[in-house]
């Protein structure tokens, strides 16, 4: 039985990544999926790659406008919408002593005021009884050295969803947050800053860290979302699922 | 969904509520599951409903020789063991004040003394892809009146979970902890009443109380390899009831 016959899901950030494996599971798990990117090229590869009921638009979570139109389309295409992953977010590396305005502005952009309109804006075509879920990271709850604007931006998500769950609870909308630890994805080594050495030698030290003794495939963090796009989660609202291979829980 | 076809299963405090429903939800997602619980009656019930793909062996956690009885029955049975869903648990409100020493050491040896044998005993049965999932409560995050030894017991069995996936680090076996908030056990409901059901109800912010079968959907998550990657992690199923 698929679990998510019939539904709607918006993905931001769902071009690469935890969000392009997240599109793949839910479209075979019987979704509709509207996947939102900023490059037009990535987006099309994607959905070639998912193959079939998929919608692109292009666009950026900190650009209001950008937002407007993505749910017009949404909106035009399936008039509502059932099940939403906030999942865009981006993270340089900065040390305190270094970091510029423009980098904390940018990380908050993103992360913080991105994410807060991606939801807000979701509301009109969003269905009674659906479920959000809010990319967060270990990183709410653990010091990031030279990541501290990512670290807190991702904690100030965290916040959103136990503030959400109640303001949409007559809506019966479960809100929760998902809090991937280190994940193989292009992000570490092409977004953050990092050289190639660097990269590397984080990827070593976060197997050792970790007790599961390796990073996560983007694929676990999907079957953990369709837990809780699903009604699987039905009484799963304003939790924080970590799925780091124990990473943040010891 | 058969996410669970082929694996055995052990589920303590598997006769009657959430257990009972996690038993019938990992049947019925393909498992062979051993029910343990200390009354033969409602072992007996729940075998009658369960089906072919169910054992019961009666026995209480916190006794170590009904424990050796029971993954011995597995062992003779299955020869191998996949998810134990270490479930049975007890508590009763007695407030500061007034509690006993028979009280904490009753409420600790079913919920944290039993917890630690009924993982420890199984684990020369189990390997790489195995999970184990204990039951937690939202009394273990939040303060709730009266409740001193169920709570405290329960943020134990939270840490055991952080401890374990240290020291079965390499096994790939996993632990996690689910916990449930107020769910609508036959046993809950009795004991609350119809007011008692309607405080819970309203103190939860999907303001009702869980269903068995919610329960019982969250741990075949944390039983299968959708879970592949969580491991020391606390899954509450408590409608938000310990998250704001």
């Amino acid at each position: 039985m698929k679990k998510l016959e019939g539904k709607i899901a918006v993905i931001t950030g769902g071009s690469s990544g935890i969000g392009l494996a997240t599109a793949k599971r839910f479209v075979e798990e019987g979704a509709q999926v509207v996947i939102f990117g900023r490059r037009e090229k990535v987006l099309q590869e994607a959905a070639a790659l998912i193959g079939r009921n998929v919608t692109t638009v292009v666009g950026d979570v900190s650009r209001l406008e950008d937002l407007d139109r993505l749910y017009a389309t949404v909106k035009e295409k399936h008039s509502h919408i059932d099940i939403l992953f906030a999942n865009a977010g981006a993270g340089t590396v900065a040390p305190l002593a270094a970091a510029t305005e423009a980098h904390f502005d940018q990380t908050f952009d993103v992360n913080v005021k991105g994410l807060f309109f991606t939801v807000q804006k979701a509301l009109p075509i969003f269905k009674d009884g659906g479920s959000i879920i809010l990319n967060s990271s270990v990183s709410n709850v653990m010091g990031l050295p030279a990541f501290s604007a990512y670290a807190a931006s991702k904690a100030a998500v965290r916040s959103f969803s136990r503030s959400w769950t109640q303001e949409l609870k007559d809506r019966k909308i479960r809100v929760n947050t998902m809090s991937p630890g280190a994940i193989e994805t292009p992000a570490l080594a092409t977004t953050t800053g990092l050289t190639a050495e660097q990269a590397e030698q984080a990827v070593a030290q976060f197997a050792a860290q970790i007790p599961m003794g390796r990073r996560g495939k983007p694929e676990e963090i999907a079957a953990a979302l369709t837990f809780l796009a699903s009604d699987e989660s039905s009484y799963v609202t304003g939790i924080d699922l970590a799925v780091d291979g124990g990473w943040a829980q010891v | 969904m058969n996410r669970l076809n082929g694996k055995t299963a052990v589920i303590t405090g598997g006769a009657t509520g959430i257990g009972r429903a996690a038993a019938k939800r990992f049947i019925d997602e393909g498992a062979f599951v051993f029910i343990f619980g200390r009354r033969q009656e409602a072992l007996d019930a729940a075998v009658a409903d369960l089906g072919p793909n169910v054992r019961a062996v009666k026995g209480s956690v916190s006794d170590e020789a009904d424990l050796d009885r029971l993954y011995a029955a597995v062992k003779a049975e299955r020869g191998a063991l996949d998810v134990v869903f270490a479930n049975a648990g007890a508590g009763s409100p007695l407030a500061l004040g007034k509690i006993t020493a028979e009280h904490i050491d009753e409420t600790f040896d079913t919920n944290v003394k039993g917890t630690i044998f009924t993982v420890q005993k199984a684990l020369p049965l189990m390997g790489k892809g195995g999970s184990i999932i204990l039951t937690g409560s939202s009394a273990g995050t939040t303060g709730a009146p009266g409740m001193t030894a169920y709570s405290a017991s329960k943020a134990a069995v939270r840490n055991l979970a952080r401890t374990w996936a240290e020291d079965l680090k390499g096994t790939g076996i996993r632990v996690n902890v689910l916990s449930p908030g107020a769910t609508a056990t036959e046993l809950a409901k009795a004991a609350l009443g119809e007011e008692g059901q309607k405080v819970y109800a309203a103190m939860t912010p999907l303001q009702r109380m869980a269903d068995p079968v919610e329960i019982g959907a969250a741990a075949a998550f944390l039983a299968s390899s959708d879970s592949s990657f969580m491991t020391a992690s606390e899954v509450a199923v408590d409608g938000g009831l310990a998250q704001l």
